[in-house]
């Protein structure tokens, strides 16, 4: 009997309040890490995909729609969503995702972030004024970002906050053992000379110790023409690389002269979740992108 | 750790439990647990040098981790120069050549009015504008659009834009006050700066003189459904034209609906309907022939106006990926019913009038840094008056004629923030055929702005 009230109860309860956090994420990979965190306690729905550039984003009607009714945007911030979130937060009608508010969670916030630009002036090209954006190209970075996200899930959702302190450390727990196989599959990367297409790297490239020695874009965002390409050739001459990496969601052509050219290798990786049909989560991200990565040193 | 305990336990329990004891087997019992004891004292190491192994490398990853410093205190606003507003302008510049003269520019069953004819032949500075914008408290949002340009000679400063907006209301509503551009067309909502050609389609020009803008009260509710529903109603003073003359209390009111969604990952669309009333006082047609010299008098019009517009909208990128390829179709329609009076000296005359129109335009971007489209415009009018002689003089004489206009672009994009535009039209707006070319440069300088659907 108390059995049944209790279930009524609950039945009742989840009617008349929401049950489940509402997440609205920017990018696959916080979808996906609110997924890890929240369980079952929360949906998550994640406004780009893994194949699409997250700096141009349509403010579009279906993104109006989700975000009136999150609970809670989970973003980069950075900048990197400027083009568009502020304009979904302001149609949303939405009091919980404002600048500030308990539901407004950007990653970025959480790290410290490197490549601060020097100078900031728009003719060195797209540059972030807060610095580097893509901090979910490392491990180390999705975990501090996890903490953060788990104590607001805490407070957003406070009857269920042993439940995500729970989750938390399953996941804490899982991703530390993960790292540890990455970091040892990794060994053989160590220093090994690289040229990315986009700044989109820098906190995969200091996590694997990798050395950057080229980008084919001479400035961030902007398409390199032929005179860009020709320099690297050049650098390349000088000291070589192993091999070229660009995001599945960036045109190929860049790199494809290069491949042309110098007969460098080629790799492109999935960059967040749904970048390819392997990376399906966070662990197998990881997975595919080492994976990847190591197959030319084999 | 944990996994001695067990360990521990299996070895006492070799140890002590092994009975019955019988004295003669005593030595060879004894032999036989110092060979167990040496054996699980051998993997006791092993496992305690695994588990040392293991412990490092964990200590490794968590040295990696601890290295990640927490941002000094998590800055949560992102506004540009510390608290001053956002600010960018916009500039651009225009050099057109025409056929016919741009002074004779009419469309035909349609008065112009204002900024509705054609740029200056050669070359012009077009409109800069200057767009600040912030949160102003923890309710609300405003921004400002100060426009500059030229007209006779003479800068002219006009407030496009200057609203204050409340800063998510929660469930849904958006209220908004001051002057904005109308929610009454999908591209009348957009800065001309954000179009897709160089000017305005024929039934902006022919309708609002390019843009319509109210002074008033926008309220707009987002529904709490899965598919994106926006409803919404405006009151404003009624003294933009088509409307015209001062209103004590509400001059025209609107009412929007507006849908849209996703299908597939590769396509996205919108659609729009919108309805606008006012009763305008003493709407002046500045096409007024002037009889003899003198300075002429205009036809003034008394009476209701309203407008329907629907418009749709249809977006395509492979994946969804916008930066690299994508299609974007715009196409609206809008209808305007006048009834009422016609005025002129001491003249006057009932009058009855319909004007309408469309267009549809195509713009497909097959590269970062370049795009072109291609757009029709058609136009149509049908006026009736008690007095056809008035309606010759506010020029509204169309005798069944259809305004028709063809456009071609192609846009080269260095960067988001600057654009190189050239544009060729055949426009057939009255029976006097001309064939357009515009070549112009639109920049956008300081904060980078959001761009809307």
């Amino acid at each position: 009997m108390r059995v049944f009230i209790t279930s009524l109860l609950l039945a009742f309860t989840s009617l008349t309040v929401q049950a489940e956090v509402s997440i609205f994420a920017c990018e696959p990979e916080w979808a996906s890490l609110s997924q890890e965190l929240g369980g079952d306690k929360v949906t998550s729905y994640s406004a780009t995909t893994g194949l699409q550039d997250p700096h141009y984003i349509q403010a579009r009607p279906s993104l109006i729609a989700k975000a009136r009714r999150a609970d809670l945007l989970v973003c980069t911030g950075a900048e990197l969503e400027e083009g568009w979130l502020p304009l979904l937060q302001r149609k949303s009608g939405n009091a919980d995702i404002q600048v500030g508010a308990a539901g407004y969670f950007m990653a970025t916030d959480f790290v410290q972030l490197t490549g601060v630009p020097s100078q900031l002036d728009r003719s060195q090209g797209h540059i972030h004024a807060a610095g580097n954006p893509h901090i979910q190209t490392s491990p180390v970075m999705v975990l501090a970002v996890a903490k953060a996200l788990t104590s607001r899930l805490q407070q957003l959702d406070n009857a269920n906050q042993a439940y995500y302190q729970q989750r938390w450390l399953d996941f804490e727990q899982r991703w530390q053992a993960a790292m540890t196989t990455w970091q040892q599959q990794a060994k053989p990367l160590i220093g090994m000379p690289i040229v990315v297409q986009h700044d989109n790297w820098d906190y995969l490239i200091s996590w694997l110790q990798l050395e950057k020695v080229g980008r084919l874009e001479a400035k961030p965002g902007v398409p390199p023409t032929v005179q860009d390409l020709s320099n690297v050739v050049k650098q390349l001459k000088v000291t070589p690389a192993k091999f070229v990496i660009h995001a599945a969601y960036q045109s190929p052509r860049a790199s494809n002269w290069l491949v042309e050219q110098t007969s460098i290798d080629k790799r492109v990786l999935p960059f967040t979740v749904g970048g390819n049909d392997a990376a399906t989560d966070l662990f197998s991200l990881f997975d595919n992108t080492l994976s990847l990565l190591l197959e030319t040193t084999k | 750790m944990n996994s001695k305990t067990p360990l521990a336990a299996m070895i006492s329990l070799a140890l002590f439990s092994t009975a019955p004891v019988y004295a003669d087997d005593l030595s060879d019992l004894k032999a036989e647990v110092m060979q167990m004891r040496a054996d699980y004292e051998q993997r006791i190491v092993e496992l305690e040098q695994r588990l040392q192994h293991t412990e490092t490398k964990t200590q490794q990853v968590q040295q990696q981790v601890a290295q990640v410093k927490a941002a000094p205190s998590p800055v949560v606003a992102q506004s540009n120069n510390r608290f001053n507003p956002a600010i960018s302008a916009v500039l651009n510049g225009q050099f057109s050549d025409y056929q016919n003269n741009a002074d004779d520019y009419e469309i035909s069953g349609f008065s112009l009015g204002g900024e509705a004819g054609l740029a200056r032949e050669g070359f012009s500075l077009g409109e800069s504008e200057i767009v600040l914008s912030a949160n102003i408290d923890q309710l609300l949002y405003g921004q400002a659009t100060i426009a500059l340009h030229d007209h006779e000679g003479e800068t002219e400063v006009e407030v496009e834009e200057a609203f204050i907006e409340t800063l998510g209301l929660s469930n849904g509503m958006t209220v908004r006050a001051g002057r904005f551009f109308s929610p009454i067309g999908y591209l009348n909502e957009k800065h001309i700066h954000a179009w897709n050609f160089a000017d305005a389609p024929l039934i902006y020009r022919g309708l609002f003189g390019n843009q319509l803008s109210t002074d008033g009260l926008k309220l707009s509710y987002v529904l709490p459904t899965e598919q994106y529903i926006e409803v919404g109603s405006t009151v404003g003073n009624g003294d933009q034209h088509p409307g015209s003359g001062e209103h004590n209390g509400i001059g025209d009111w609107l009412v929007f609906a507006k849908t849209g969604g996703d299908i597939g990952t590769n396509h996205n669309w919108q659609l729009g309907l919108s309805h606008w009333q006012a009763s305008p006082d003493d709407r002046e047609y500045s096409g007024g022939h002037s009889h003899g010299g003198g300075e002429a008098e205009s036809v003034a019009f008394n009476g209701d106006t309203d407008i329907t517009n629907l418009s749709f909208v249809y977006k395509w990128a492979p994946q969804g990926n916008f930066r690299q390829q994508n299609f974007t179709l715009v196409s609206e329609y809008f209808y305007l019913n006048d009834d009422g009076k016609l005025s002129h000296e001491d003249e006057l005359a009932s009058y009855e009038g319909k004007q309408y129109g469309g267009f549809v335009e195509g713009i497909y971007q097959f590269s970062p840094q370049w795009k072109t489209g291609v757009r029709y415009d058609w136009l149509g009018s049908k006026h009736r008056a008690s007095d056809d002689e008035l309606l010759e003089d506010a020029d509204l004489d169309a005798s069944g004629y259809h305004p028709q206009r063809y456009s071609l672009v192609l846009d080269w994009l260095p960067s988001e923030f600057s654009r190189v535009r050239a544009q060729i039209n055949h426009d057939k707006s009255s029976s006097e055929d001309d064939t357009q070319f515009l070549l112009q440069y639109t920049i956008s300088i300081g904060a980078h702005g959001a761009h809307s659907f």
